[in-house]
This record gives structure tokens, sequence and C-alpha cells, in this order.
């Protein structure tokens, strides 16, 4: 990104440079002041040479993340289909260990779920979205969340749903998950923690 | 072809074989142990075990045959099990889409003799069939069958072409019209993919219980059909059952008692 921009800029120069060496010498102050500004360019193109997509890794008192970040970097998509082929076709859901297998999607969005100021999951639509945050920078547009869930679904003790409308939700304590109201709306009754 | 059944079959007895020698085994033990215990003690042991062999690493194993015996007789009323089935998966959450397009995993079929006037009403969900038509004619591998002979949509490669809803006889498969928000996470699903009951993979790799079956109130039992000790085998066998349109030849896994 950084060697395009350059590359960019230096062919802007030479073509200015090349246009008032051309054209009449009273075009000169125009000249230095298009230098003046490509200096300007190119300090602020140094001070972004290291500016890539800005995620936010949530606190996770000390637990890591499956791989190291630079493997995870480059490997995640071949992880998370080589373990959604064994998970589904294979029902293959835990390591030798026991552990959850490192590819697994759910396992991904309970840990990097992130919240916004007022305390609410960024859902998939939002550029803060751990996942989106990094592929808008990197252009890359995945179709996974049309089906999965893009945030954490609490300890599996409720179920966002909305065909049961005529329930009175007063039981369930919203505790540290700000949903939106409509969220609220269609959270489930029953709870599950017994089994899940 | 029919060779093609013949080894299938042959293949069938082998591992038949295999279970019945570990029960084999197994059984006496449990026999030399429990000499007094009602028979329905027995029942509840040997579920209890089967259930609890499913492991999450070393996931579906082609030894065991799941189905489900359901038992029209008992007056349960069946919505409970579909409303069960409805939040588990987190289903009606269509906003678009008319009534009839709405996904169902199991549906409450009332059926009545015009003769008699006797009516009765039972569940239909995925027969999760042994030669099932739906996989036959996906033409991507969407439509699959796990080794423990759990049939469902591996959504990941379905192209939503609909062959599948087409060729199964007992209407099990439903399509999402529409864009989908607020998917439980173990059951993701999304517009223009088709869908069906999955047997609650996600609870039966944990060694619970479908969502139906736990809702049921005893009248849908869930179980390994290989293997002889298990409930629904001893059930099965004690009483009998029926498949839907057994007369397709298809051997559902699916058994009803009572119609
Ligand atoms: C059309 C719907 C759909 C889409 C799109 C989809 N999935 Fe899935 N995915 C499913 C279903 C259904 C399951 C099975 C869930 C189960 O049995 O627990 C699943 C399971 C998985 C699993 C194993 C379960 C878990 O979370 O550990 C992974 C990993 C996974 N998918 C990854 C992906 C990735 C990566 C993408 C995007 C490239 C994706 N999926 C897109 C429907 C979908
Ligand atoms: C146990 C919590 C946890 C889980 C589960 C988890 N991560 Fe991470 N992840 C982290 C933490 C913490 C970091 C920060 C780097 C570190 O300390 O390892 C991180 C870093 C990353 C990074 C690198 C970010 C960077 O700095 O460039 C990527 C990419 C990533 N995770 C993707 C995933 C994906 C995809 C999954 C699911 C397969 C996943 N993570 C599962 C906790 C987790
Ligand atoms: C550190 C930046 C970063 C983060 C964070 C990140 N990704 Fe990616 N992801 C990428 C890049 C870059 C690619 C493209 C890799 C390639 O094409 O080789 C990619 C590609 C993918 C692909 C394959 C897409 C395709 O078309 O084949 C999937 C699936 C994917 N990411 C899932 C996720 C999920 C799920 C998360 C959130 C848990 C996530 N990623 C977080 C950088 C990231």
């Amino acid at each position: 990104m950084w060697l395009q921009l350059n590359i960019d800029f230096s062919f802007n120069s030479s073509f200015i440079s090349k246009k008032s060496k051309e054209k009449s010498l009273h075009k000169l102050p125009l000249a230095v002041a298009g230098l003046a500004l490509i200096a300007s360019f190119n300090t602020v193109n140094a001070s972004q040479s290291n500016l890539g997509p800005s995620i936010t890794i949530q606190e996770t008192s000390g637990e890591k993340c499956v791989l190291p970040s630079e493997e995870m970097r480059r490997q995640h998509p071949d992880i998370l289909k080589h373990d959604r082929i064994k998970t589904l076709r294979e029902g293959v859901r835990a390591k030798a260990d026991g552990g959850v297998l490192d590819g697994s999607l759910k396992q991904c969005v309970n840990c990097h779920a992130i919240k916004d100021d007022n305390n609410k999951y960024v859902r998939i639509d939002n550029d803060q979205h751990f996942c989106v945050s990094c592929h808008q920078y990197a252009a890359v547009s995945i179709d996974c969340f049309q089906c999965h869930r893009d945030i954490p679904e609490g300890s599996g003790d409720f179920h966002a749903l909305s065909n049961h409308k005529d329930i009175n939700y007063n039981a369930v304590v919203p505790g540290t998950y700000s949903l939106t109201v409509q969220d609220m709306a269609n959270i489930a009754p029953e709870v599950h923690s017994d089994d899940n | 072809m029919t060779i093609n059944i013949e080894n299938e079959k042959q293949q069938d007895a082998a591992t038949k074989v295999e279970t019945s020698r570990r029960n084999f085994i197994f059984g006496s033990v449990a026999a030399a142990g429990l000499t007094v215990a009602p028979a329905v003690m027995l029942y509840q042991t040997a579920n209890a075990r089967s259930l609890s062999d499913f492991s999450l690493k070393d996931g579906a194993s082609s030894k065991v045959r799941l189905g489900m015996l359901v038992d029209t007789s008992k007056q349960v009323d069946w919505n409970k099990s579909v409303e069960a089935c409805n939040k588990e998966h987190g289903l009606g959450n269509e906003k678009d889409s008319r009534d009839d397009q709405k996904t169902q995993y199991i549906r409450v079929v009332d059926v009545k003799n015009k003769g008699t006037g006797y009516t009765m009403s039972l569940p239909v969900m995925c027969q999760h069939c042994e030669q099932a038509p739906c996989i036959d004619v996906c033409p991507t591998g969407a439509s699959m069958k796990r080794p423990d002979g759990i049939v469902l949509v591996d959504s990941h490669r379905c192209i939503g072409c609909r062959y599948c809803m087409m060729a199964c006889p007992y209407k099990a498969r439903s399509f999402v019209h529409e864009v989908l928000t607020d998917q439980t996470e173990n059951t993701p699903r999304g517009k223009g993919c088709v869908e069906s009951c999955n047997m609650c993979v996600n609870r039966i790799d944990k060694g619970q219980e479908p969502a139906c079956v736990k809702a049921s109130n005893g009248a849908i039992v869930f179980g390994d059909l290989n293997d002889p000790t298990s409930t629904i085998s001893a059930l099965l066998k004690e009483h009998g059952g029926k498949q839907i349109r057994a007369d397709l030849k298809l051997n559902p896994g699916v058994y009803y008692q009572g119609i």
C-alpha cells in the first residue's frame, strides 16, 4: 500500500516538473508550491506507513488466540474451512485433548466479540466488528455471517427468537449482555443453561 | 445395483455381529448385577450408556444408526415438541415469508379415516432414510448422510437448487427465502439454502437427546437402532413399529407406533 502510494507520487512529481520546464518560467511559483505539497504528502505518507486496519482485541483474562497472531492472520481461512468440514460432515467437535476445535467459528465469535461505547456487542454490519475491521481494509468479503451468529449468545442462557411473542420475558436478566430492545423482544424465555 | 445393495447388507451384518459381540460381554456383566432389577431399569442404563458413547472428538461413528421411535398412541401435544425444535434451532424468525414458506423441521400431520371418522396426529420430520432420495439428487454433495445415519444439509455446499425438496417423499425440507438475523449459535441458517431436521446433531454430539425428544414427555424415544440393548431397539422388538411409506424401501430411521 505504502509502496504503491509512493510510486504514484513520484510519477506525479516528475509529471509536474516536466510540465514546468516546458512551459514559461512564470509558472515557477506554482511548481514550488506543488513540490511543497508533494513534500508534505510524503511526510504524511511516511507517518502512515504503519497504518493498518485498527482492530480491537477484547480483554480475555490472559487467554491466547488458538495460534500465534502472525499465523492466525495468515491461516485463519484455512483452519476455519478445515474444521467446518470436520464438524459438519464428520461430527468431530473437539480436539484429541478434549478442547474445542481450533477452527470453530463459534469460538472466534465468542472470544473476539467487542462492545461499543453503549456496552452492546457490535454486529457484523458495524465497521468495528473484529472480523470486519480487518476485512474491510483487506477488501475481503465473507458470507459466513449470513448464517452464523455474529455475536455471542451468552453462556447458552438465552436464544434469540421471535415466534414466542406471547410469553413474558421478565424472568430474563440482561446482566452484562446489553442487547437492543429488538433483541430483548426476541429472547426466548426458557433457560437452557442446564444442558447447554 | 443389486450387487451393491447386497454388499451393503453384508457390511451391515458384519457391523451387527461386532456390536452384538460387545453387547454379549457387557450384557452378561449387566445381567449378573441386575438379576432382580425390573426390565425398565435395564432399558434406562442401556440407553444412558449408548448416549454417552458419542464422543466429541471421535465424531459420528458408522457402528451406530441413530433413529427415533414416535409413539402416537401416547396422548401428548406434539406442538410442544415443535416448539422445542423451533427454539433449539431458532426457527420462525422469518419476517416476510408466507406461512407455507417458513421453515419447519417438524410438521404435525393430522390424518382422518373418512370411513370411521377416526382422527390422529403425528409429527413428521426428516425420516433420516438409509437410501435417501435427497442425497441421490443433490448436485453438489450438500445433501449428505453422516456415518451415524443422520441425513442433513451441509449448508456450506448448498446452492439452493431445491431438487432435494422435490425428491423427498416426506416433504421434510424447507428453503430459506429471506435474509435472516439473530440465528442461534448452534444452528447457522441463511437465505438461499435448504434445511431440515438434523436430529439436533449439535446436541447429540454432546451426548444429549434431540430437543423434540426431550419435550415429548416420553412419546419420542431416541437411540441407536444397531444396538440391540438400546431402549429404542428393545421397544421396537417388543411392540414393533412402522416406517411411513415403507413401500418406498428407503429404510427410514424414524419409526412410528400406533399408526
Ligand atoms: C448457508 C449457511 C452457512 C454459511 C453461509 C456458512 N455456514 Fe458454517 N455452518 C453452517 C451450518 C448449518 C453448520 C453446522 C452447525 C453445527 O452442526 O453445529 C456450520 C458449521 C460451521 C463450522 C463448525 C461449527 C463451529 O462454529 O465450530 C465452522 C467452523 C463453520 N461453519 C465455518 C464457516 C465459515 C468460515 C463460513 C464462511 C466462509 C461459513 N461457515 C459459512 C451454515 C453456514
Ligand atoms: C481464547 C480466545 C480466542 C479465541 C477462541 C480466538 N482468538 Fe483470535 N485472538 C485472541 C487474542 C487474545 C488475540 C491477540 C493476540 C494474542 O495474544 O494471541 C487474538 C488475535 C487474533 C488475530 C490477529 C490479530 C492481529 O493482531 O493481527 C486474528 C486474525 C484472530 N485472532 C482470529 C481469530 C479467529 C479466526 C478465531 C477462530 C478460529 C480466533 N481468533 C479465536 C483470542 C482468541
Ligand atoms: C488481521 C486481519 C484479519 C482479521 C482480524 C480477520 N481476518 Fe479473515 N482474512 C484476512 C485476510 C487478509 C484475508 C484474505 C486472505 C487471502 O486471501 O489469502 C482473510 C480471509 C478470510 C476468509 C477467506 C475468505 C475467502 O474468500 O476465501 C475467511 C473465511 C475469514 N477471513 C474469516 C475471518 C473471520 C471469521 C474473522 C473474525 C473472527 C476474521 N477473518 C478476522 C484478514 C483478517
